[in-house]
């Protein structure tokens, strides 16, 4: 007991030390915005899908497919009369070794887009387990689709198809939202059985689920996923980011953590999807703005929203629930219901129900810093 | 550990609750019960029948022949459809087996009764109900027909190929008495002895003289089950005996030498007991294995058992002779080994052509100067293309029969590696780095891109269907690829081509150039100025009935003009009155001045103006560029400024980088002839050395490429079957009106046994196919003559099939074609109703050919169909024949069932979850 109030009172002043520079230390906030919408050339406004490959931007649509040049801004897209076998793109995914562009299409099934042509795998036409697709992910040589009724894997080599269901995964609802690759893992977000991960080595699941099995409430904070009702999940640095409608949360490997936003910066708790950066950095995309986790380990938030009345925009830097700093800027999103998010070197693509948004990172940084208190009132139209 | 429990308890509720596998537990198992008489004699009448001697027949000479004119390549014993009717279970994966089951043991009880393992049991067979419901199969003679359908392989080769079924059922037949009684199998030498099948597990397959087979097929391995027959009971009366000569010791004393009695005569009945010496170390020193009981007997020896008897002289020395086993085969004639060169290559850097051989699977080196071959290599099975890495040290040679590709160190002269690729690898090519290689799988349709120096398989691309060729150009920035087959853009939907464009520096798809009504688009090439590249094609009318021939636009034949800006011209090289059948490859002089262009089907080579093409189509109007030229015959005039005739079908064709000279492969004269590029005349023909005689096989090879046979040397038969294949188009043939009765092209691979032929099914033999109806309704020439029908059947009977890529036998099924046999198999919905039999997939789709050659309607027939009955189609290698359905209506075979058919017509598949129709596909793959 002595050891433990002589080691307690050591460590008093360490905490406060670390927390007083720590409280000047600030997170890159993204204030050059270029939007695009139909006027543009998109060929519609609402935007479901991002993906960014270099100079080049794919954009999924409610309307069809939108490329756009990032050097020049301009935009080409296609819609089904110029052979996209269904309009609506829900995901998108490339192929990092053929750069082929794989697409999901709600109602249309799996598309592959490979210098200008349209391949279609369809529920009548291949082992596509549904035409609802909501999400691809090339995992090596396989596409994994997550559709409304399980999700389906493709084996580019063989042509073999495998259909995950509550038959041979631990599904126990099979309308899958998201899906992603990377680091050898494969992993699902599922509508009501949280997060679902496939591992490509042993070929076994996991099953990420909210251990209070509560649906309106967390009642035990941090003792798993937030809820079973997912969106998205990423897995990078070896940490698991998930969104869902009621939260967002963190999982290290050993450690829980929940976001809310009652308690964090985080604009809603709706989320609709999310793009992790790093194991420190996430964003999401929720129904009443941009939320991006700068700093994971000291709670660092930056919300971007748009006043839908003034037609301007603003970030609000917080940390836990203190606000450290607001920055006005006139154009940022086209709208606060998000959809769809990629991050790509030091820029940020965001799709919204009313247009694409993409963020300039000029002078990005990683996590927190100290610098200048921002006063930048980005009124730029460039687009 | 409550979740301990639970997941306990879920294993062994899981493992109760799973139906038990049956597997095949060989003839002899059953055997140990249905013995004796009062059992009828099953087991002996089983093995006395031609059944029990199936798999021992496949070493026969005559089986060689038979696998032939099959479409095989392989050994006989090996072959899978061989085994469909030559052994047990030969569609079940090595799982399926118990360690009782011997192959060796031919067509056995569960050939017919199914894998008995829940069945065999006494309790259990003892009660019919519960016997079927265990898997116990009681077949009809329509079963037998699954193999005893005549078959155009075995009546080509054998005196007595067919069988009458009702009275061969008859004597097969094997009634069970009633009262059964099992009567126990008569106890066998024991001791040292080890069973006949013990020797065979060595003294098998051509390099022991196929000894086992010998023996299976000979007296001394039904010596035991002859015991059982009526002249047996009525002569062992002499002997005295008189209860079952199965079971007296007198009898057996000379009729059941072995480890079993059942085996008869067995191998140790002369050679002595096996046990001290069958090992393979002392039977490889034959001094120690007689020292360790080999007996080596003498015809001396035969009398212990063989005397003459009444009436009856036994001849020991003729007999000798029939039993005679020795380990060395008798010589077998070897058929002539012709070269078939294909593509070619310059090695960089050298004055040597490459020349790539199909037919003797290697690669032939000739000296340019000396005209003269000076090497050949080896490579692996069909040899399709080669290429070199810019630095001419290394070749790449593409093995179309075995997937891969031979990397050659030609200096050395010597396979140093072989690369394992996709289906049917044809063109080759490395960039001008020499960073990647390029390799295009015709059959998969899709690019293998290696390292060319670590040879490490680095990437796969989309290609377009069947590719074919590649192409790199001057600049190095890209490569170009043809494909032979159309896009699969829908039921009767004009034909589009793709060449794929690849961008070199990253080893990306960049573009795909859609060609607009082309097909089997060949060979390419860039002309040196970069502007354009050239690419053969033809233009297949395929939506107007083929008796068009006589208006000349049936098939055309010329060239795609690709333009560097993403344009492309089509232009024909036929003329009004002579066709240019099947233009196969081009290449350009290195100053651009001519291009020079294979036809296969008429033996010649086109020399083009490159600039009065160009200038013709520059002059031209863009309507006329998209609609009149690239259908006009009379345009070749313009810009084909000479015809060279060479040798039968020539293929490939390269110049020489100093522009002297071109090289043509004349495939089916095994030769290269020189084309002397100052006088455009073929100046020297080289020898590859093949065989200077012409078989009835490579007569009928030629007359398949040439377009002699079609109304103004239009079209040969290899233009709607490139290789015997098909070009996956859907055609209209007869001149009933545009778009009645369309109908799917099917492939040659394998076509001798799968009679009738045509859609319909009304076509009984090859000879009617390809003499008058050929005439009537596609050549509109006078027929093929007798000898060169049967010289051109002979050949499509021996065009040889790919091995399945699905599976291998002897491997293991995937968990989805494991799970998508028994669908294929099932006989109860998954809702529980009963399949009637003809809504199964196996009733009309039997092994091994996976089909029962009858016409079937299967809910198919389209309002201009003028029939609902179609020919059941075989399934082997299904997957590489897309599309599918009588009028190829099925884009995929997915489709067949998702589709085409909405109600059970087509097998019972409409309540099968999608997962179960995934894993069906996966099983039919196999096929």
């Amino acid at each position: 007991m002595k050891f433990l109030t002589t080691t307690a009172l050591l460590l008093i002043p360490a905490v406060a030390c670390a927390q007083a520079p720590a409280a000047k230390k600030l997170p890159y906030v993204y204030t050059k915005w270029k939007q695009f919408t139909k006027a543009d050339g998109l060929p519609n406004d609402h935007i479901f899908a991002v993906k960014s490959d270099g100079d080049r931007l794919w954009v999924g649509t409610e309307g069809g497919l939108a490329l756009i040049d990032k050097k020049t801004g301009k935009v080409k897209s296609w819609t089904e009369k110029d052979g996209l076998p269904f309009r609506v793109v829900t995901g998108i995914d490339i192929d990092p070794k053929t750069g082929d562009v794989w697409l999901a299409l709600f109602g249309g099934g799996l598309a592959r887009f490979s210098a200008g042509r349209f391949d279609h795998w369809h529920q009548l036409n291949s082992g596509l387990v549904n035409d609802v697709v909501y999400g691809v992910a090339v995992e090596n040589n396989n596409v994994w689709a997550a559709t409304t009724a399980g999700a389906s894997r493709m084996n580019m080599v063989t042509g073999e198809w495998t259909i995950f269901t509550e038959k041979n995964a631990p599904m126990e609802e099979i309308w899958n939202y998201g899906v992603h690759y990377r680091d050898g893992k494969v992993h699902l977000a599922v509508w009501g059985s949280g997060v679902l991960e496939y591992d490509i080595a042993t070929e076994r699941w996991k099953d990420y689920l909210d251990p209070d099995a509560e649906m309106e409430i967390d009642l035990y904070r941090d003792d798993g996923i937030v809820h079973v009702i997912t969106t998205g999940a990423n897995y990078v640095d070896k940490v698991l980011w998930v969104s869902t409608y009621f939260g967002v949360c963190r999982y290290d490997g050993r450690n829980w953590r929940a976001f809310y936003n009652m308690d964090s910066g985080i604009p809603s708790d709706f989320n609709n999807n999310l793009r992790a950066r790093s194991g420190n950095e996430a964003w999401f995309a929720t129904d009443k703005g941009l939320g991006g986790i700068m700093d994971a380990a000291t709670n660092t938030w930056v919300a971007y929203t748009r006043d839908p009345k003034s037609n301007t925009g603003k970030a609000i830097v917080s940390r836990d629930k203190t606000v450290l700093e607001t920055v006005e800027m006139g154009l940022n999103l086209p709208h606060n219901y998000i959809i769809a998010i990629d991050t790509d070197g030091n820029d940020i693509f965001v799709g919204t129900a009313k247009g694409l948004a993409w963020g300039i990172g000029d002078g990005y940084y990683a996590g927190v810093k100290e610098r200048p208190r921002i006063i930048t009132e980005n009124r730029s139209k460039a687009k | 550990m409550k979740r301990g429990i639970c997941a306990v308890a879920f294993i062994a509720f899981a493992l109760l609750a799973a139906p038990p596998k049956p597997v095949y537990v060989g003839s002899k198992a059953c055997g140990a019960c249905h013995n004796g008489r009062s059992m009828g004699h099953q087991y002996s009448k089983w093995l006395l029948s031609k059944h029990a001697q199936g798999y021992a027949a496949l070493s026969k000479p005559e089986s060689r022949e038979i696998v032939k004119v099959s479409g095989l390549r392989g050994d006989p014993w090996k072959e899978p459809i061989c085994l469909g009717c030559h052994s047990t279970g030969a569609s079940a994966d090595e799982r399926d087996f118990d360690e009782t089951f011997r192959v060796e043991d031919g067509l056995q009880c569960e050939a017919c009764h199914g894998p008995g393992s829940e069945y065999m049991g006494e309790d259990v067979m003892k009660n019919r109900e519960a016997a079927i419901q265990a898997g116990l199969k009681l077949p009809k003679e329509d079963h037998c027909l699954g193999c005893h359908i005549e078959k155009g392989s075995h009546t080509a080769v054998l005196k007595n190929p067919t069988v009458d079924i009702a009275k061969a059922i008859k004597e097969i037949a094997h009634p069970l008495p009633k009262p059964a009684k099992s009567t126990p199998l008569p106890d066998g030498r024991g001791g040292k002895y080890i069973g006949s099948a013990a020797c065979g597990k060595c003294h098998n397959g051509p390099g022991h003289g196929h000894q086992y087979d010998v023996w299976r097929r000979g007296p001394h391995a039904r010596a035991w089950a002859v015991l059982a027959t009526p002249a047996a009971k009525a002569s062992v009366a002499r002997y005295n005996v008189t209860g079952d000569p199965q079971q007296a010791v007198v009898c057996l004393d000379c009729h059941a030498v072995g480890a079993t009695a059942d085996e008869g005569i067995g191998c140790e009945a002369c050679h002595g007991p096996g046990k001290d010496y069958a090992t393979e170390a002392v039977m490889k020193d034959r001094a120690a294995a007689q020292k360790a009981g080999l007996r080596i007997p003498a015809r001396t020896a035969c009398s212990h058992c063989h005397k003459d008897s009444p009436g009856k002289t036994f001849d020991a020395s003729e007999k000798w002779t029939t039993i005679a086993h020795p380990t060395k085969l008798p010589p077998v004639a070897e058929a002539p080994r012709y070269k078939t060169p294909l593509n070619m290559a310059m090695r960089p850097g050298s004055r040597e052509l490459w020349v790539a051989l199909e037919a003797s699977d290697a690669v032939s080196i000739v000296d340019t100067a000396a005209r003269a071959v000076i090497a050949e290599i080896h490579t692996g099975e069909a040899a399709t293309d080669v290429t070199f890495t810019p630095d001419g040290k290394r070749a790449f040679v593409s093995n179309r029969q075995e997937d891969s590709v031979s990397v050659i160190d030609a200096d050395q002269r010597k396979v140093t590696a072989t690369l394992k690729v996709g289906d049917e690898p044809h063109g080759v090519l490395t960039d001008k780095a020499g960073r990647f290689l390029y390799v295009l799988n015709t059959a998969s349709s899709d690019i293998h891109v290696f390292d060319a120096s670590s040879l490490q398989f680095v990437k796969k691309l989309a290609a377009g269907r069947g590719p074919w060729s590649l192409a790199l150009s001057p600049d190095g920035a890209s490569i170009l690829a043809t494909s032979t087959h159309g896009n699969l853009n829908g039921f009767r939907k004009p034909l589009v081509s793709e060449v794929t464009v690849i961008d070199a520096s990253r080893a990306t798809v960049a573009a795909r150039r859609m060609i607009h009504g082309a097909n089997l688009m060949m060979g390419v090439a860039w002309h040196p100025s970069g502007e354009y590249a050239l690419a053969t094609l033809n233009r297949t009318k395929n939506l107007v009935p083929m008796t068009r021939l006589m208006q000349g636009w049936t098939i055309t034949n010329g060239l795609a003009v690709l333009w560097k800006d993403g344009t492309v011209d089509e232009v024909l090289l036929d003329q009004p009155g002579l066709g240019f059948a099947d233009a196969t490859d081009v290449a350009i002089t290195p100053d651009g001045r001519y291009a020079l262009v294979t036809s296969s089907g008429n033996d010649c080579v086109a020399v083009v103006d490159c600039a009065k093409l160009t200038r013709l189509l520059k002059s031209a109007s863009k309507l006329e560029r998209e609609t009149v030229i690239p259908n006009h015959l009379g345009k070749s005039a313009d810009f084909v400024v000479k015809t060279i005739p060479v040798k039968n079908s020539p293929r490939g064709i390269v110049v020489a980088s100093d522009g002297s000279a071109a090289y043509v492969a004349n495939s089916i004269s095994d030769s290269v002839s020189v084309i002397d590029l100052h006088a455009l005349e073929a100046s020297a023909r080289i020898d590859l050395g093949g065989p200077k005689q012409e078989t009835k096989q490579r007569y009928g090879e030629r007359l398949f490429h040439s377009a002699k046979i079609s109304f103004r040397r239009q079209f040969a038969c290899h233009s709607c079957h490139p290789d015997g294949h098909v070009d996956g188009i859907t055609y209209d043939i007869e001149s009933d009106g545009i778009g009645v009765s369309p109908v799917d092209n099917r492939t040659l691979r394998g076509i001798l046994d799968t009679a009738p032929f045509k859609w319909e099914g009304t076509n009984p033999t090859l000879k009617r196919q390809c003499g008058a109806r050929l005439s009537i309704f596609f050549t509109r020439n006078l027929p093929f003559s007798e000898q060169e029908l049967d010289a051109l059947d002979y050949y499509i009977t021996t065009i040889p099939r790919p091995p399945n890529r699905y599976f291998t036998p002897g491997t293991k099924y995937t968990p989805a074609q494991r799970r998508g046999k028994i669908i294929f198999e099932r006989t109860v919905t998954n809702d529980g109703r009963q399949i009637p039999p003809e809504g199964r997939c196996v009733y009309c789709h039997m092994p091994p050919y996976y089909t029962s050659r009858k016409v079937f309607d299967v809910g198919t027939q389209q309002a201009l169909d003028r029939t609902g009955k179609f020919d059941v189609p075989h399934l082997n290698n299904i997957y590489d024949s897309a599309p599918y359905l009588h009028n190829g209506m099925a884009m995929t075979l997915e489709e067949i069932w998702t589709v085409h058919n909405p109600y059970d017509k087509h097998g019972f598949t409409n309540d099968l979850t999608k997962d179960q129709l995934n894993d069906l596909i996966e099983y039919i793959k196999t096929l």
